[in-house]
């Protein structure tokens, strides 16, 4: 068994890594992290793009006397000229304005706030720059193109969609779950929108959009390893066998493939995204979208598994039901020790694979549990193969 | 279900989204024409229009105000949230609107102020403008005329549509002439003396100056002998009675719109060319008196006792009566009370009633007055109102299927707060280019090579059913796109691209939950046959239950948000639906298909081996 790596083991679910009882270590690194997201947003605010915040359009004609200027020229002339004036501007986007009515085209470029004072130098400069006829050149102040109601709407979305997701998990699940499984969206969007702020990231719509894609896909995760929690803890209480918590843990870890699976497979075609985006083409819509759903989606399924799940235990530790059924496994768990000792000795073999740090009470207990199950499996898998081999492939092979 | 069943539904799914693609919803052009989705802004530019606010006594509109103005024409322009339109604010009072394509025809009404007003009608009196200044010299021709008008007026219908100008005119004004006198000739007077009460208008200086000017300009004597009208100057009885205010036709529309609505309405020479030319506006105040032109005669109406913002909701609606397209408006429970009384003043009027007094003179023969529905500088409709009208109600007028659709929508998102005056259309280019196209396409072809690369790595022979369905998924969603762009305008921005990418790699998640099911069951001592349904029936709940949340998701965000936001909730709601029928219909009964194969059970071919392995280990262990 010790031969077999992590990998193989987390192929098979059973790479029994003890999550929940280290669950306040996860709690303390979520809290840091929230602190630290919600202090970098509250002070340092975001990098927020022209979408959001505005800026200044130059629009220069095409056509100066017998001088015709392509985009590329115009736009690198007006680049310089803000530059000049405030070296942290930067020209956002340029266009080519077809007139119908002839008169030949003009080149809107627009750059990043400028005040009045600042706009009127850079205009200058332009003009000397390209020898343009002054009266023609003009600059204006852009506003946002993502309009406050736009944000004012999404967040109202958000929130109401919280309420209404929380209602249905409430429905499928419990409330314990639901409430679990939300704060981990929260966690993720909270961190997600903290990385943004704190690394000075450009917020622009598709960033927004990006972001939002996170929502259903966070929550997608925490689904599934909740869907196995259900599955592993119903009728719990009517037998002694495993505590709750126990019971979460190898629903976590019978799922971790399953997550890391699911992520990756998501996270590919990001990958794809953010290596074209910034890699190829240096910045950009793809870049922001990419940039947003990997910090997001990546955090989403360390959240389900990190996160939601030890939460969920934390809840179910209070509810009054469970509570007296982990006391009940632990109370027969103590006195069967000095008599069940071929049992002890199994799951004290399969606990020096696992992870050593149990302080949590439940963990006392968990150590053991996680080994018991494959335990139990294999004696039936062994009771399988016996008759199986004959038309199972793995018996041909052997 | 048998799975090729599923199957068949599937591929009836997709012969149906391809048929429409080739050949509904507009599709024209050539073979490859009809392929294309619609590209947005970002890739292939589109068409730019200025629109610059009109400023009022002298005064910038607020910034406040160029904002709600900016908010409401997105969303006049991007509806369903799907057309990714830019719309902003240049400098003070510009607001510039870009659409992807050619887009000329959405751009030119976007800018209307749709102010709606319902106002009670007090007045009436025709055009008689061109009467007035010259006068028929052959005075039989007018009392022919005269005499030819109340047997139109008995037929409302008649009296309805709009008289040509010159000759019928002078019988409308008649008409409304002979009306007054004949029941009772007090009215008249008291309701120009109720009307010139709330009339005194607060007039700006620039008003005031421009007024002086026009006093100037029309001389002492004519503007003495308007000011004292209280009534339409009759000409049937002395058609040289317009001469004193011969003057008065040289006004502009400006000019014009600085007289009081008396003088608008009762000074002959002033016609409706003239009423149509004042400002963008003109009328919109809802305190005061008004006069516009209806069915080529004057009206004169009442302060506006209901106005756009007292409807909840408005629809366009086909009458199945007539088979004329109207506006169903609901109003909200304040507009419903003012509605009410509004529409009762008009219901239980007296023959003594000015309204009554003017709604003959349109209509001939009535019981009832009428209410003008007033849109910016027209009126829409001025019906006889039949009854108290509490809840729902419908405008008439001269609609078809998207008139009535535009002044719903603007009644919807509301009327701009500043009036506007728009500039020419022009193309723009594209900020990104196919360029930045190219790369998004290349991304997604790694993206996908390289899940489709894990997906045999991991799951071997498995790994073609997920490379399969995503083919498949990303087959319908292209169609889908195509359709859709073409029959709601859903555009498709670079970021929209990317998000269809990742929705595709998301999609594959639900293949892996399925896999990892079929692993568990084979790894708790199941033969792959009997695995695949079980693992199924557990997956299905998983995923139906993860995907629930993308759909609550989508449609919240839909129903809530405006603008890109709901652009793209719509692109999730398509993606995800997307999913579930491949899901449902693709992968399941393949599935079930492949678990009765040879192939499917050696460990070799199917991802699955490993774990088939597993199991004999196990026991040597133990």
């Amino acid at each position: 068994m010790a031969s077999q790596g992590l990998a193989a083991r987390l192929y098979a679910g059973e790479a029994n890594v003890n999550i929940i009882g280290r669950r306040k270590l996860w709690f303390a690194i979520a809290a840091v992290l929230v602190v630290i997201s919600i202090a970098s947003i509250a002070i340092r605010g975001f990098h927020l793009g022209i979408e959001f915040a505005g800026g200044t359009s130059f629009s220069v004609p095409a056509t100066t006397g017998s001088t015709t200027y392509t985009q590329d020229e115009v736009s690198d002339a007006v680049e310089r000229a803000i530059k000049s004036v405030d070296p942290n501007a930067e020209v956002v986007s340029s266009q080519t304005l077809g007139s119908t009515g002839g008169g030949g085209d003009t080149y809107t470029v627009r750059a990043s706030t400028l005040t009045a004072a600042q706009a009127e130098q850079a205009k200058t400069a332009l003009v000397t720059d390209l020898k343009l006829d002054a009266t023609k050149v003009s600059d204006d102040q852009v506003s946002a193109a993502w309009g406050g109601q736009v944000t004012r709407q999404a967040l109202l979305g958000l929130i109401i969609f919280l309420i209404v997701v929380m209602i249905y998990l409430i429905i499928r699940f419990e409330w314990r779950m639901a409430a679990a499984a939300v704060s981990s969206l929260l966690l993720d969007l909270i961190f997600t929108a903290g990385v943004y702020s704190l690394v000075g990231f450009e917020v622009t719509p598709s960033t927004v959009v990006g972001f939002l894609t996170i929502l259903g896909y966070s929550l997608y995760d925490v689904v599934v390893v909740f869907d196995k929690v259900q599955e592993n803890t119903r009728g719990i209480t009517a037998s002694s066998i495993r505590t709750y918590n126990e019971a979460t843990n190898l629903a976590v870890n019978q799922t971790l493939m399953r997550s890391i699976n699911t992520g990756l497979v998501a996270l590919l075609p990001v990958g794809g995204l953010l290596f074209i985006g910034a890699g190829l083409l240096g910045a950009g819509t793809l870049k922001d979208l990419g940039l947003v759903l990997f910090v997001g989606m990546g955090f989403g399924v360390l959240a389900s598994i990190m996160f939601a799940a030890p939460l969920l235990t934390v809840f179910k530790d209070r509810e009054p039901k469970i509570k007296a059924h982990t006391a009940r496994v632990l109370a027969r768990r103590a006195s069967a020790k000095s008599g069940d000792v071929a049992r002890g000795e199994r799951t004290g073999g399969r606990s020096s694979n696992m992870a050593e740090s149990d302080e949590a009470p439940a963990l006392a207990s968990s150590a053991p549990r996680p080994g018991a199950r494959p335990t139990a499996k294999r004696t039936s898998g062994g009771s399988n193969t016996n008759r199986g081999p004959g038309n199972r492939p793995g018996g041909k092979r052997r | 279900m048998h799975p090729g069943r599923q199957l068949a539904v599937l591929g009836f799914i997709f012969v149906v989204l391809y048929l429409l693609v080739f050949f509904a919803g507009g599709a024209s052009g050539s073979f490859t024409d009809r392929l294309h989705p619609k590209l947005g802004l970002d890739l292939v530019g589109g068409t730019q229009a200025t629109y610059i606010a009109s400023v009022q006594g002298g005064q910038v509109p607020s910034k406040e105000s160029m904002e709600q103005a900016r908010d409401i024409i997105d969303q006049r322009v991007n509806a369903l949230g799907v057309s990714e339109a830019e719309v902003v604010i240049q400098g003070d009072r510009n607001i510039v609107v870009s659409l992807a394509g050619k887009a000329d025809d959405q751009l030119k009404d976007l800018s209307q102020a749709a102010q709606m007003r319902f106002r009670l009608v007090i007045g009436a009196t025709g055009d008689v403008s061109t009467v007035a200044l010259n006068p028929p010299t052959a005075t039989p021709s007018a009392a022919a005329s005269g005499s030819a008008k109340p047997s139109t007026s008995a037929k409302p219908s008649t009296g309805a549509s709009a008289p040509a100008v010159s000759s019928s005119a002078s019988t409308g004004g008649q008409g409304g002439g002979e009306v007054v006198k004949a029941p009772t000739p007090t009215p008249t007077p008291s309701a120009s003396a109720s009307a010139s009460a709330p009339a005194a208008p607060p007039a700006s200086a620039d008003e005031k100056a421009l007024l002086a000017e026009v006093q100037k300009k029309v001389g002492t004597a004519a503007w003495a002998a308007a000011s004292k009208l209280t009534a339409p100057v009759d000409l049937s009885t002395d058609p040289t009675a317009g001469k004193p205010y011969a003057p008065f036709a040289k006004l502009s529309g400006d000019e014009v719109n600085v007289l009081t609505p008396q003088m608008q309405m009762y000074v002959p020479t002033i016609g409706c060319t003239q009423l149509d030319a004042r400002p963008n506006g003109a009328i919109d105040a809802v305190g005061k008196q008004v006069v516009a032109c209806y069915n080529g005669g004057k009206i004169l109406m009442d302060q506006a006792k209901v106005v756009g913002d007292d409807i909840s909701k408005a629809s366009p609606q086909l009458d199945q009566q007539n088979g004329q397209w109207v506006v169903s408006l609901d109003f909200k429970s304040e507009g419903s009370t003012k509605w009410a009384a509004l529409t009762r003043q008009a219901f239980e009027a007296t023959s003594d009633a000015p309204c009554y007094t003017a709604a003959t003179a349109m209509y001939g023969s009535i019981e009832h007055c009428a209410v003008a529905v007033v849109l910016d500088k027209s009126v829409i409709s001025a019906p006889q109102i039949q009854g108290v009208l509490t809840g729902t109600s419908q405008i008439t007028g001269q609609f078809n299927a998207s008139s009535s659709k535009e002044l719903a929508d603007q009644l919807n998102f509301g009327a701009l707060p500043v009036t506007f005056s728009s500039g020419p259309a022009q193309t723009v280019s594209a900020t990104l280019g196919t360029q930045q196209l190219q790369a998004g396409l290349i991304a997604a072809a790694i993206g996908m090579g390289l899940v489709a690369i894990y997906a045999f790595f991991y799951y071997r022979l498995l790994g073609s059913v997920i490379f399969l369905s995503l083919l498949l998924s990303g087959l319908l969603t292209f169609g889908a796109l195509v359709f859709l762009g073409r029959t709601v305008g859903f555009t498709l921005t670079l970021a929209g691209i990317a998000g269809f990418i990742v929705s595709l790699g998301v999609a594959a998640d639900s293949f892996v939950i399925y896999f990892e099911r079929l692993k568990d069951e084979i790894h708790e001592g199941r033969s792959p046959r009997s695995a695949v349904p079980r693992a199924w029936a557990r997956a299905r709940r998983t995923i139906i239950s993860a995907n629930t949340i993308t759909i609550l998701a989508a449609v919240v965000l839909y129903i809530v948000s405006v603008g890109a936001v709901q652009g793209f909730a719509f692109a999730l709601g398509v993606a995800t639906v997307l999913d579930l029928v491949v899901v449902f219909l693709f992968r399941h009964p393949i599935m079930t298909m492949f678990a009765s194969t040879k192939a499917f059970l050696s460990p070799r071919v199917s991802g699955l081996g490993r774990v088939l392995r597993r199991a004999p280990t196990d026991v040597k262990e133990a």
